[in-house]
């Protein structure tokens, strides 16, 4: 009682209780003045909400790894769309514009040389040292790295084949997932120790669903708008690794403080927003319909099938991050590595790798964020820097550091959102947002969910 | 050869490492690098261009001067500059405007009709006021979060700008802003304005220098080190902070108001975020606690801008996109070797 | 409020009546009351975790106190704003040394001098008296011929100098140095040392934290003990180190 007597007794707090009354009134009297017109505008705002959601999961999950801003999630984003729109322009543009670049295709393909030479390197060259000598893993693994850069290179040259080129890919994801998926549920529920046999059945398995899953692709070519989904993801998660590994890496030894790291990674905004109006023009493009373009009708209001989707993949984005964070060795080390990184790589964790991971991971939240709302209204390049500094609010009003906290405050901010340009017009949305994000610093700094 | 030679003598890389580090020496290059472009500018293309540029980056300077103040001495990191500048910019045009144009209104503004030397100090005073409103809500704010409020002040100015066509014409923009007038003399020739602005940016210039050499400027960058034990030592943070804060708004207030003077065009597409974003990215490759840092950056930037122009390969709807990668790309450079900038007194 | 301290009352220094404070329902002190009197050297010590610096800093206003009063002179405050803390007669040094890295020793010492007004500081250019303060302190602590570099280019027992020689230039009456002899070598310690002898000698108040048992001995008149965020005893030296519960306390036993 003594405590709720101090909590009132306090001026700020007042004034929040007062705020939040007006608000939930507003929203009330909104609700039942026209109800059909607020389910809609509901059903807007979690739309909305879903995508900054998910770019505020991938923010939160790197920023409480290495707690700094990393602006280059706005890029992660626009990459992500843009990429869809590189290898699906054909459909939304008729082929009236030639958007294929060698230049770009080239570029990507190197980043991928150097990502997979990275990869296997950490993870093959201490097992394979005694067997092999280091010249012969060097060239090893360079062949390796170049062939997937030269297959990266194929997959993006031919963006109407893309049901074709990313057979073996389709086949050695599913095949890897079925494996892995397989050994995590037996190590769970049977036993720790699987046996060879085991292992056999499930890699035949593996395949033979790869396989049919790679068949079931390549017989319908209505699946490329997906695939390229996961081939845009992929590059802008693959970019975030390179970035991290290459750059960040190096300028986190020196850095006196995060704001350095903001401010380079502000450097790294501003060069790839321009090089995303240098080779897209800067005017903004349509991205095909997905699903049909369907709709469903629900208690008066419309709702795309699109939205729901992309609420889904909000929902299972979270819940996914939430079992890799909580349940496995690698959420484990990453919140040991979040807690205190020194002690981290004193007791022997590859820092570098996990962190690398996380940045990958991380980004492609953000470019699934990026190619769903772009899907929904239209794309343009200043759209990565916005859908940044949206997640980055979701995740300060929901409370920083926090998958909760992240996915709440992104639902929560696109609701406000919505309901806040009620009666202004739509293009207050962003003056609305930040207005939220005002209120919620000045009364509750901590967000919704303060990270404990 | 012996090897004793070799390991003595520092490799290239290490020595432009070296030189990288040390700040008389760089300082001294990019000094004389870009002023010696500007020169041989002047030479190639004549003067009537070198005055034109010359008066952007008057404009630049004062702004990059202000924003240093703010950043570089007092250590908050603002993105959302460009609020200030615009509403020098929109006050200059609002004020100025009068009714000879009314036939190309889509909409129509209000009209002051006032003279140029009349509009300026209002839109300096304008600038202040909203400094003070901004700067008394972003006051509890720090470091990243700071960064992130402060993006949503340019965010909220451009939408102002974007969305109250009662005021502003939204996207139209507003035409036809005057040109100084002194009685029957009319700053109409680029010259005139030029020297208009270098008096401008001498005062602001001036008044900087004079502010960071004081106890004033001092206890600025104690706060930017450590804001508490400035306190602890009997310095009330909050109104050092906010003084700061205001001066600086209304030198780019001042900034704004000469350039809808100069351009006698004012649209929101001056004041975006990206624009911020590179006021940001010069005031720190000029130089954080610098003056003479921040003249060098906005020099540095009018001329990269410029001397694209006649890179003939180079297609001129690109020049800003191909400044901004450059920009970018400087500044990742810089926080990797010289996280104080070219000519620097603070590393971030 | 128990355990009231009335030995002290007689003398007329910094009061704190029930001070508490909790940091996520922890309490890292709980009803903290005593009396530091106005003359001579006062220690506070305490196990680690006592409670200690948090005592420091909510006597000067770097952190915000949830309960309780604390006196000083003759005004009580339940609040306590940093930027006052010069008005009542208070300054400090912090445990880990806090200079402003990226300005020289000079400046660092201006700062503590400057005018405390914002619109006079803005027009104040360097003034003959705060640059013979200036000087003056620097010489003292052993400084001067460092004045130009950076605060955070020296060794770490110069940065410890130089922050109880910024405490220094400001003329108030009470010191509170929070551990000024942690980390240094012997000479550097005897010339703290000396130092806080030489307030002392002025007439000022000296309170310091410290785990070094010899040096409270040597140096305090009287102590102050804490444990685990509450007030233990208070008294004369020799009267406190030698009671049962200050050695249980120490050693745990």
């Amino acid at each position: 009682m003594t405590d709720a007597r101090s909590y009132i007794s306090n001026r700020g707090n007042v004034l929040a209780i007062v705020l939040v009354t007006l608000v939930v009134a507003y929203i009330g009297w909104k609700i039942t003045e026209s109800p059909d017109q607020a389910l809609q505008f509901a059903f807007n705002g979690m739309s909305v909400g879903a995508v900054y959601a998910l770019v505020a999961l991938g923010f939160t999950i790197v920023y409480s790894t290495v707690w700094f801003f990393d602006m280059y999630y706005g890029a992660a984003a626009a990459l992500g769309a843009y990429g869809v729109f590189y290898l699906r322009s054909s459909e939304t543009l008729g082929g009236l514009y030639e958007v294929n670049n060698p230049v770009v295709n080239g570029v990507f393909s190197l980043i991928v040389v150097g990502v997979a030479f990275w990869a296997l390197h950490t993870a093959l060259y201490y097992r394979l040292r005694t067997r092999f000598s280091d010249r012969a893993l060097r060239i090893g693994f360079g062949v390796s790295a170049l062939i997937a850069g030269a297959y990266v290179d194929v997959v993006l040259t031919r963006p109407e084949e893309l049901h074709v080129t990313l057979i073996p890919a389709v086949l050695a994801v599913t095949a890897t997932v079925v494996f892995l998926a397989g050994r995590y549920a037996y190590a769970n529920l049977i036993s720790s120790r699987e046996p060879m046999v085991f292992n056999v059945i499930l890699v035949v398995i593996g395949v033979a669903l790869g396989a049919f899953s790679a068949f079931l692709i390549a017989d319908s070519p209505g699946s490329k708008l997906y695939l390229s989904w996961a081939v845009s993801c992929f590059l802008a998660g693959t970019v975030s690794l390179a970035l991290y590994r290459g750059l960040y890496v190096f300028m986190r030894e020196r850095a006196r403080s995060p704001l350095v790291m903001l401010v380079a990674t502000l450097g790294i905004l501003l060069a790839f927003s321009a090089l995303i109006v240098i080779v897209f023009e800067p005017t903004p493009r349509p991205l095909p319909e997905p699903f049909g373009g369907s709709a469903h009708e629900i208690a008066g209001a419309n709702i795309k099938t699109l939205n729901l989707f992309t609420i889904g993949v909000a929902v299972a984005g979270f819940l996914g991050l939430l079992w890799l964070l909580k349940k496995t060795t690698f959420g484990r080390t990453v919140r040991a590595i979040g807690d205190d990184e020194e002690v981290a790589k004193v007791v022997g964790i590859n820092t570098t790798v996990i962190i690398a991971t996380v940045f990958f991971i991380g980004a492609v939240f953000a470019a699934l964020g990026g190619l769903l709302s772009g899907h929904d209204t239209a794309i343009q390049p200043r759209m990565g820097l916005l859908l940044l500094l949206k997640g980055w609010i979701a995740s300060v009003v929901g409370g920083i550091g926090n998958l909760q906290g992240a996915i709440l405050g992104g639902f929560l901010l696109g609701m406000l959102e919505q309901f806040g340009i009620w009666d202004l017009a739509g293009e207050w949305r962003d003056v609305v947002s930040f207005v939220v994000l005002i209120l919620f610093l000045s009364f509750w700094p901590a967000g919704i969910l303060p990270r404990k | 050869m012996n090897g004793n030679a070799t390991t003595a003598s520092p490799s290239l890389f290490e020595r432009g490492m070296l030189m990288l580090r040390e700040k008389g020496d760089l300082e001294l290059y990019a000094n004389v690098f870009v002023i010696g472009w500007a020169v041989i500018f002047t030479l190639w293309q004549g003067v009537g261009f070198a005055v034109t540029l010359g008066t952007v980056f008057c404009i630049w300077a004062i702004l990059s001067v202000s924003l240093n103040l703010v950043v570089g001495y007092t250590g908050l990191l603002s993105v959302g500059h460009i609020g200030f500048f615009g509403i020098g910019a929109y006050g200059m045009a609002i004020l100025t405007s009068d009714t000879s144009y009314e036939l190309l209104r889509t909409e129509s503004i209000p009209q002051f009709g006032l003279p140029f030397f009349a509009a300026l100090p209002i839109c300096v005073l304008a600038a202040g006021v909203a400094a003070v409103v901004v700067g008394v809500v972003f006051n509890r704010f720090r470091d990243d979060i700071y960064v992130l409020v402060s993006f949503g002040f340019a965010i909220i100015a451009f939408n102002v700008f974007l969305s109250w066509r009662a005021l502003t014409r939204g996207a139209y923009g507003i035409p036809d802003v005057q040109r100084p007038q002194i009685g029957s003399w009319v700053a109409d020739g680029e010259i005139e304005f030029l020297a208009l602005c270098v008096v401008f940016l001498l005062i602001v210039v001036g008044i900087s220098w004079f502010l960071v050499s004081s106890s004033f400027g001092r206890v600025l960058k104690a706060i930017r080190e450590d804001e508490q034990v400035a306190q602890v030592f009997g310095y009330q943070t909050t109104y050092y902070k906010l003084a700061i804060w205001v001066i600086s708004a209304m030198m780019a207030g001042l900034a704004g108001g000469l350039l809808g003077s100069f351009t006698t065009f004012v649209d929101p597409n001056s004041f975006i975020l990206l624009e911020s974003m590179l006021l940001v990215s010069i005031v720190i490759l000029g130089g954080l606690a610098s003056i003479r840092g921040s003249l060098l950056g906005a020099l540095a930037f009018v001329l990269l801008e410029e001397g694209m122009r006649f890179i003939t390969y180079l297609p001129s709807e690109f020049i800003g996109q191909v400044r901004q990668v450059v920009l970018g790309v400087m500044l990742v450079l810089l926080m990797l070797f010289r996280p104080q900038g070219l000519a620097g007194r603070y590393k971030l | 409020m128990t355990s009231r301290n009335v030995a002290h009352d007689e003398y007329y220094g910094i009061q704190t009546i029930g001070v508490t404070k909790a940091f996520d329902g922890v309490k890292a002190l709980d009803d903290v009351t005593f009396t530091i009197p106005i003359f001579g050297m006062t220690s506070i010590v305490g196990p680690n975790g006592s409670g200690k610096s948090t005592l420091v800093n909510l006597l000067t206003g770097v952190l915000p106190f949830d309960e309780g009063i604390v006196k000083i002179e003759t005004n009580s405050f339940s609040v306590i704003h940093a930027h006052e803390t010069p008005d009542h007669g208070i300054t400090r040094t912090f445990q880990e040394v806090r200079l402003f890295d990226q300005m020289t020793v000079w400046d660092n010492m201006m700062v503590v001098l400057t005018n405390r007004k914002l619109f006079p500081s803005m027009i104040e250019r360097s003034k003959s008296e705060h640059r013979d303060k200036a000087e003056e302190i620097l010489k003292q602590v052993g400084m001067w011929e460092k004045r130009e570099s950076m605060a955070g280019e020296l060794s770490y027992g110069q940065r410890k100098l130089l922050e109880i020689g910024r405490a220094m230039a400001l003329d108030v009456q009470v010191y509170i140095l929070d551990e000024p002899f942690a980390g240094l070598f012997p000479q550097m310690l005897e010339r703290v040392k000396d130092l806080l002898r030489d307030i002392r000698s002025n007439g000022r108040t000296v309170v310091f934290i410290s785990h070094n048992m010899d040096i409270v001995r040597e140096l305090s008149d009287h102590i102050i003990v804490l444990e685990s965020g509450k007030f233990l005893l208070a008294g004369e030296v020799e009267d406190i180190l030698n009671r049962p519960e200050v050695i249980r306390a120490y050693l745990g036993a």
